[in-house]
């Protein structure tokens, strides 16, 4: 993968501090992790022009794009249940909101129940989730 | 990160893994994944301790497509425990060392 270009990894910072804020959610305590997450994103931008998430496995970056936004960042999970699998938007201890997710999702069953210490921000496609209404 | 972890290929796949005499865990992995990073030093451990019992490896997914694709990985990190060239376990995430350790038991 190459070096993220100085632009797109100013847009993912202003983005990601942006999204702390907007969500209540805190970085990873470990910000080598943060870092990389953020380069990762800035490179899927100069590379298919979007903040495609660095934490899955694509067998085809652009047909991923094309089939859906699902792993653009903010990804659908983050934005329906709070969940950043890829630790980028946590708990200030660094683990992944689980407390909105369904109990059968495999961010549960690895993490347990990680509570939501902020309810009242973020989650702004809760709509989305089947049954859930948008309070 | 995993300088002390071999690092397998899609090509050296089926003679490092499925060939392997002793049980594996795979370790799926990716340059800018950050909770790659955050259960790398955890991996190391367990290479330590399980030697002759165990042989952990890495792979890089965005240098190697072929394997990552056969064996439906999506999130990384994606670690599998194979076992006479069987998937015995998949675990997705940067997991507590703990549940590692208990997935192991299974194959060791």
């Amino acid at each position: 993968m190459n070096q993220p270009s100085e632009k797109s990894l100013k847009r993912m910072r202003t983005y990601v501090q942006k999204y702390w804020e907007k969500t209540g959610t805190s970085p990873h305590p470990d910000k080598e992790v943060t870092e990389a997450v953020v380069m990762g994103l800035a490179a899927n931008i100069d590379e298919v022009g979007r903040p495609l998430c660095p934490c899955n496995f694509y067998p085809d970056k652009k047909a991923e794009l094309e089939r859906s936004r699902e792993w653009v960042c903010a990804c659908d999970e983050m934005k329906q249940w709070k969940y950043c699998h890829c630790l980028l938007f946590v708990a200030p201890d660094g683990s992944p909101i689980t407390e909105h997710l369904p109990e059968d999702h495999e961010g549960r069953q690895i993490y347990g129940l990680v509570k939501d210490p902020t309810p009242d921000k973020g989650r702004e496609a809760r709509f989305k989730v089947e049954g859930e209404s948008d309070e | 990160m995993a300088e002390n972890i071999a690092q397998v290929s899609d090509d050296s796949f089926d003679s490092d893994v499925l060939k392997s005499p002793v049980p594996v865990l795979i370790d799926f992995w990716a340059p800018w994944c950050g909770p790659c990073r955050a259960i790398a030093p955890i991996v190391e451990e367990l290479a330590g301790e399980y030697t002759g019992k165990l042989k952990i490896v890495k792979m890089n997914v965005d240098d190697n497509p072929r394997t990552p694709a056969r064996y439906g990985v999506r999130g990384i990190p994606n670690l599998i425990l194979f076992k006479n060239g069987e998937v015995q376990q998949q675990i997705v995430g940067a997991v507590p060392k703990a549940h590692l350790v208990k997935a192991i038991a299974t194959v060791v």
